[in-house]
């Protein structure tokens, strides 16, 4: 015990007293994705500011009055969108498909003449028709139709609220309504999320530890220092606990770096859907979940990374044997955070680092079962004894350590 | 105390490919070291001489219990290295170049460190640091990386700190190799200052002088294999002339014969 007290105090002597090293290690993963994501989240916020400032130039034929005042007064909003109509000219069909696709015209809205009549009056097999034209392709219009149709949707809501009638029947319905969405708000910012940060905190994670185990251990062997401390008498498990214990703490701190500029930047990065990310929607459970998660999942990737790099011989055969694992990792994280909803199933939870990001997955969105958590932290640390056992043997084997 | 006892050891490595072509041999399997015997006595350095190549850093490795022999037992104080490598390193330092210290740290770092590993509490550890950093003259570069030490402070560095648990014996494969004269000078001065300590030494050179001054019974090497050993009076004796060169020779050339023949 207090030999690996003293290996582990060591290794982080070894970081901590090196500028260099607490540089590159702790300050530049953080900052470097902090400054990427604001980067990114400000292009797309430049892009959209430019979409928005746009005037779009519409067309309509036959519009409802109160359709055509609700466009308008979008003008007086805190973000305005204004919209300029062409009221001089009428074109037909085929001519109007020319001038979206060319981006002449943003959208055009072709009522029929007798459209309002024809809601008054419903027929259900002679609905009231509009024939909406626009080009996806083109951003303009894309964010025109957008809000042109949310624009119908509350016309044709307000129409059929008139239908109703007892309005008070509209009020009941729609506040019960309300209380479902409280919860679901809390699952969709939770999706977006859940998307993000599993996988990305992996690749963190297995970078960090990248970054520290070969030279840790394959460059010990490579410098020859590792005998020096074969030859002392404390037992090679110290030293495999030792090295692998101190490198998951190293990996885990390197790691929340990451975290913490992702945190910082990913309001600026998803503004595109909201405009600010309410972190609080997460408890103390929550917290403490994720936590424990990741480190269990650093162990399995430290121990691994520990394994192979005792096992090369130089720093750069090491690093090029543990890349295969590395992508193996980011597909893993790739398809458990954009494929499906997160699975409940006890068995996916045995699989190594893909458990973890599941159940990580799970937790964002608030669907997680407890025996699954038991299942991802007791095989971590199942997995994670049998690199250090694997590695004990390493560190026994003069063939290993001492080849040539 | 106990004498260290090699008896009969042998070492066989495996070649990869490329060591095949460094050899330039075809075998798969090289023997390093064929049933070599000796003894080293409290009190009594005892040397190792031999070519490159004869054997003599394999030998040191498997007392130290870097590498285990394939065939035969090495016993320090009583305890085999095959079956109690723990308490024989508790006993021994062994010392060579290729035992390296990281460069990030300073001796004072590295001492404190080492003693640690070894159980040794930190009072006696900083006495015992105290003194022999003065010895060496390290004192004055104790807070220096070892990065920016002068070889000949590394060197001296890492005597030091091979012996932070005051070990009853010492193992030293080639102690004044790339030392400058005035380093070596200290070095083996030390080397006769702990045998007279009643410790038990081992070295091996390949230098005949080294040999000469210091060593009370020498075991000459040659191809793996122990050609004559004795004390050095006695096996100087045995020369045609007296002299450990003319046997040294005598032996190498015989040995060349062989592996012609
Ligand atoms: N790890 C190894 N793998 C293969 N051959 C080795 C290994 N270590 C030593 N040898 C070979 O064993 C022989 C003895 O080497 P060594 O003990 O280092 O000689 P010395 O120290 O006397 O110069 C040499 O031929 C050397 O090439
Ligand atoms: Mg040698």
């Amino acid at each position: 015990m207090r030999n690996i007290w003293t290996i582990f105090r060591k290794e982080l002597y070894r970081v901590f007293s090196d500028r260099r090293l607490i540089l590159m290690i702790f300050i530049l993963p953080g900052v470097s994705i902090f400054a990427m994501y604001w980067l990114i989240g400000t292009l797309i916020h430049n892009q959209m500011e430019a979409v928005r400032e746009h005037t779009i130039v519409i067309y309509e034929e036959h519009m409802p009055a109160t359709v055509r005042a609700n466009l308008e007064s979008l003008a007086d909003l805190d973000d305005p969108i204004t919209f300029s109509f062409l009221d001089d000219e009428t074109y037909d069909l085929a001519t109007l498909k020319d001038l979206v696709r060319e981006g002449d015209i943003d959208i055009a809205l072709v009522f029929e003449a007798d459209f309002e009549a024809k809601i008054d009056d419903y027929h259900i097999d002679d609905p009231p028709v509009v024939d909406i034209l626009h080009n996806y392709g083109r951003q303009h219009s894309s964010f025109a139709y957008n809000t042109v149709s949310s624009v119908l949707e509350t016309y044709r809501s307000d129409k059929l609220l008139g239908r109703l009638e007892n309005p008070d029947h509209a009020l009941i319905f729609a506040s019960v309504y309300h209380a479902d969405d409280i919860v679901d708000e809390r699952r969709i910012a939770g999706q977006g999320l859940a998307m993000l940060l599993p996988f990305l905190t992996i690749i963190f994670l297995f970078s960090a530890a990248m970054s520290i185990g070969p030279d840790s251990i394959a460059g010990e062997k490579e410098r020859g220092t590792v005998a020096t401390l074969l030859i002392t008498p404390i037992k090679r498990s110290e030293i495999a606990i030792g090295k692998v214990v101190s490198l998951g703490l190293l990996t885990l701190a390197s790691a929340i770096s990451s975290f913490i500029g992702i945190v910082l930047s990913l309001p600026r990065l998803m503004q595109a859907d909201t405009n600010n990310i309410d972190y609080a929607i997460y408890g103390v459970a929550e917290m403490l979940l994720i936590l424990f998660t990741l480190m269990a999942t650093v162990l399995i990737i430290v121990g691994l990374i520990a394994v192979i790099s005792a096992y090369a011989r130089t720093i750069k055969e090491a690093s090029m044997l543990i890349m295969p694992f590395y992508l193996v990792t980011m597909i893993i994280g790739i398809m458990s955070s954009f494929g499906t909803e997160p699975s409940q199933s006890l068995w996916v939870h045995f699989i190594p680092i893909y458990g973890a990001v599941n159940f990580l997955n799970g937790v964002f969105v608030f669907d997680y079962a407890v025996a699954n958590f038991v299942v991802v932290v007791a095989t971590s640390v199942l997995y994670t004894t049998a690199f250090v056992v694997l590695l004990t043997r390493l560190f026994n084997s003069e063939k290993v350590m001492f080849q040539k | 105390m106990k004498p260290l006892s090699v008896k009969n050891i042998r070492k066989t490595f495996t070649l990869s490919r490329k060591q095949r072509k460094i050899e330039q041999t075809d075998a798969a399997r090289k023997v390093a070291v064929d049933n070599v015997s000796f003894e080293a006595r409290p009190g009594e350095i005892f040397g190792l001489l031999g070519p490159n190549g004869a054997g003599k850093t394999t030998t040191l490795r498997c007392v130290a219990t870097l590498i285990r022999p394939d065939e035969g037992d090495i016993s320090v104080d009583g305890f085999s290295v095959l079956t109690d490598a723990g308490n024989v390193r508790k006993r021994i330092a062994f010392l060579t170049n290729e035992l390296k210290l990281e460069d990030h740290f300073t001796p004072t770092y590295l001492y404190r460190y080492f003693s640690r590993l070894h159980g040794i509490d930190d009072d006696v550890a900083n006495t015992r640091r105290e003194a022999i950093f003065k010895r060496f003259g390290i004192d004055k570069f104790a807070e220096v990386k070892v990065a920016d030490l002068s070889s000949g402070m590394k060197q001296k560095t890492s005597l030091a700190v091979s012996l932070v648990h005051d070990p009853d014996y010492i193992v030293f494969d080639e102690p004044t190799n790339g030392l400058d004269v005035l380093t070596a000078r200290t070095v083996t001065d030390y080397l006769q200052e702990l045998r007279d300590q009643g410790k038990t030494v081992i070295l091996s050179t390949h230098i005949l002088s080294v040999v000469e001054k210091l060593c009370d019974r020498v075991g000459i090497i040659i191809d793996g294999e122990m050609k004559a050993m004795d004390t050095l009076t006695r096996v100087k004796a045995a020369s045609s002339d007296g002299e450990l060169e003319t046997l040294f020779f005598d032996l190498v050339e015989a040995s060349a014969g062989e592996s012609h023949a």
